[in-house]
This record gives structure tokens, sequence and C-alpha cells, in this order.
């Protein structure tokens, strides 16, 4: 027996197949978690985050083009939802160093290369929001230029100029000794 | 670009996003130049270390316990993202007719309306009790007289014939609406 392709999960959804969209879910809800944690930096929030993503995909299933891919399509979706949110937070946009207080990565518990991780993590979660959006949608779901702006419906200029600073605030952040 | 010049922070990004079209130059430009290159450096351990980030795994399953296993799933009926050309066709053209009888009709109904004054509230319960008092003077002094009335010709008919008018177009609008909803 074959394994259903997204496209035939949608259709099967469509149908009235509940569990269709829940193989979807299962077949992307890593991705879509890592996009919110990478956002957020609070593994609470980006869980919950994720859940109101796909919640979003199956209120819209009906409207969905069948012909665009379902993987990428979410996690855009994920990304604006998690902008939307940090933008609605005041004082969202500054480090918090309790946020990142992990259960499953403690200090002293932790590898070098997971403190490395949190280290990252910590200096994307201390980007303004609308860096952090332009560094996901670029960096881990791979959009162009041209793709970043008409997804967040803002000039190229402003896409360029915002990388730009969002990296160099980054190698500051990452790279600063001591 | 002249290769005379640095890098600037944005032709470096643009050259490691593949977004420029001056890569030949960029990279002629950085063979010769160790401060661009070190700007080159330090931009490409940023993206090293972006990339470096692991998956983290998730500690519950999004597909338990959602709105989509719990409550039975009721496909809802797609809607059309716009009205059918020939819906849309129909609607402009009732609407069309619709100003045009209005523009006609105005200067007619603009003769037959009086000019609205509001006066104030005392002036208007005396004019009132003035007009009843003269009013009663008048029954109290009353002959029959004939009544003869100037009624406008053109105008009138003029009018009577746009609001038929209207109303004819109105329902044969309405009337293609419907026949092609059905």
């Amino acid at each position: 027996m074959t394994t259903p392709t997204d496209r035939d999960l949608i259709l099967q959804a469509r149908r009235g197949n509940a569990e269709s969209f829940g193989e979807l879910v299962t077949r992307y809800q890593t991705g879509v978690f890592n996009v919110c944690y990478r956002m957020l930096h609070e593994r609470g929030e980006a869980e919950d985050l994720a859940q109101e993503s796909f919640i979003r995909a199956y209120d819209r299933i009906h409207t969905f083009d069948i012909e665009r891919e379902f993987g990428p399509w979410i996690r855009r979706v994920a990304a604006n939802l998690c902008l939307n949110h940090l933008e609605g937070q005041r004082g969202a946009t500054e480090l918090d160093d309790e946020r990142d207080a992990d259960p499953t990565q403690r200090p002293e518990s932790v590898v070098e290369l997971k403190e490395r991780s949190e280290q990252i993590h910590a200096a994307l979660a201390s980007l303004p929001a609308h860096y952090r959006v332009v560094i996901e949608l670029r960096h881990y779901q791979e959009l162009s230029y041209e793709e970043i702006a008409e997804e967040l419906k803002i000039p190229l200029s402003d896409v360029k100029s915002h990388l730009f600073r969002a990296r160099k605030f980054l190698a500051e952040k990452l790279h600063a000794p001591g | 670009m002249h290769l005379a010049d640095h890098v600037t922070d944005v032709q470096l990004n643009e050259y490691l996003d593949n977004e420029t079209a001056e890569r030949a130059e960029i990279e002629m430009h950085l063979s010769s130049c160790d401060e661009c290159a070190a700007r080159l450096s330090t931009l490409q351990n940023v993206f090293t270390e972006l990339d470096s980030l692991p998956e983290l795994a998730l500690t519950k399953s999004l597909s338990e316990a959602s709105p989509w296993d719990a409550a039975p799933f009721t496909p809802r009926p797609s809607l059309p993202a716009q009205l059918p050309k020939f819906l849309t066709l129909t609607a402009i053209l009732q609407t069309a007719f619709a100003i045009v009888a209005a523009v006609i009709a105005a200067p007619f109904m603009a003769s037959l309306l009086p000019i609205l004054e509001m006066p104030s509230f005392a002036t208007m319960f005396i004019n009132l009790q003035s007009q009843w008092v003269a009013l009663l003077d008048q029954l109290s002094t009353f002959h029959f007289q004939p009544v003869t009335f100037n009624l406008p010709t053109l105008e009138m008919t003029s009018l009577l014939f746009t609001l038929a008018g209207v109303s004819v177009l109105w329902i044969l609008g309405n009337g293609l609406l419907l026949r092609n909803q059905r």
C-alpha cells in the first residue's frame, strides 16, 4: 500500500475525513513547531502557535490551492502568525533571559553544541520581530527576496535592509568576545 | 561597481543570498581586498551558525486533542471568490439605469419639494396656534365656494413617465438577476 501524498490527504480532508488532516499535522508538526520556536523562543508559546497554525490551515482547507505545496505554505502561515503574535506583545522585541529557561535544556546538563544552539536561539529572540521573520523566511524557509517582500507585503528595499541589519546584529551578538 | 570601491554590506548580503547580478565583480574585488574579505567571512559565520540550529522535538503530538480530532469534521461549501461575470454585468447595468433615471428625475423632484427650513419649537408652536385660531375663524364663517385645480401638465406627466420607467427597469433588472441565479 502506497503512502498517500499531501494532495491526497487534503482532498480526503475536504471530503470530511478528519484522520487525513491529522496525518498532515503529524507530517509537518515538527517543522511548524520549529518555525514557532525560532520566532518565539519559548516552548509553550511555540507549541500553542504551532497548534494555531494548523487550526488556521484546517479552517482554510477548502480554499487552499491544491497545486501548492502544503509544507512550505503551513510554515509561512506559522511565521506570519508568530510575527502578528510578537507585534501584538509589548516589549517583546527585547531579550528576556527567563524566556529560554527550557526545562529540557538546563545549562548543567547540556553539551557544548546544545549551549551554542541555545545562544543562537537567544540571539534570534533578541531581534525585533520584523527582523526575526525575514531571517526565518530567508534562512529556514529559503524564500527569495521577492517572495519575502510578497509574503510580508513590504518593499524589496525593506527586505534587504532588514536582512542586513538582522545579520549584523546577530554577528555582534554571537561573535562578541567574552 | 568599480573594482576600487569596497563592497557594501547590502551587496555582501546579496552575494551570499545569490541575489546579485554583480557576482563576478564582487568576487574579483574580494580576491584583492582583505577588508571586504574579512567582512564576508564574519557574515558567512552568521550563515553557518543559523544553518547549524538543530530541529527540536515536540513534547506532545499536535495531532492529538485537536479540533479536527475531537469534533466531527464537516466540510464547508467553498464560496466563489467573486460573482460570476453575468451577475456582475447585470448589477452594473441595473446601477447604471438607476443612476440615469435618478439624474432625469432630479430636476422634477427639486421643483416639487419645498425648501425645508426648521423654525424653533416656540415659533412652530405659535404658528400652529395662530393657524388653528384662523381655521376656527374660517370655519365659523364658512361659505362653500367652487374649487379649481391648476395641475401642472408637462412636468407632472414627465415625472410620472420617469418614475414608471425606473420601476420597469428595476423590475427587469431584478428579473434578470433572479433568472441568472437559478
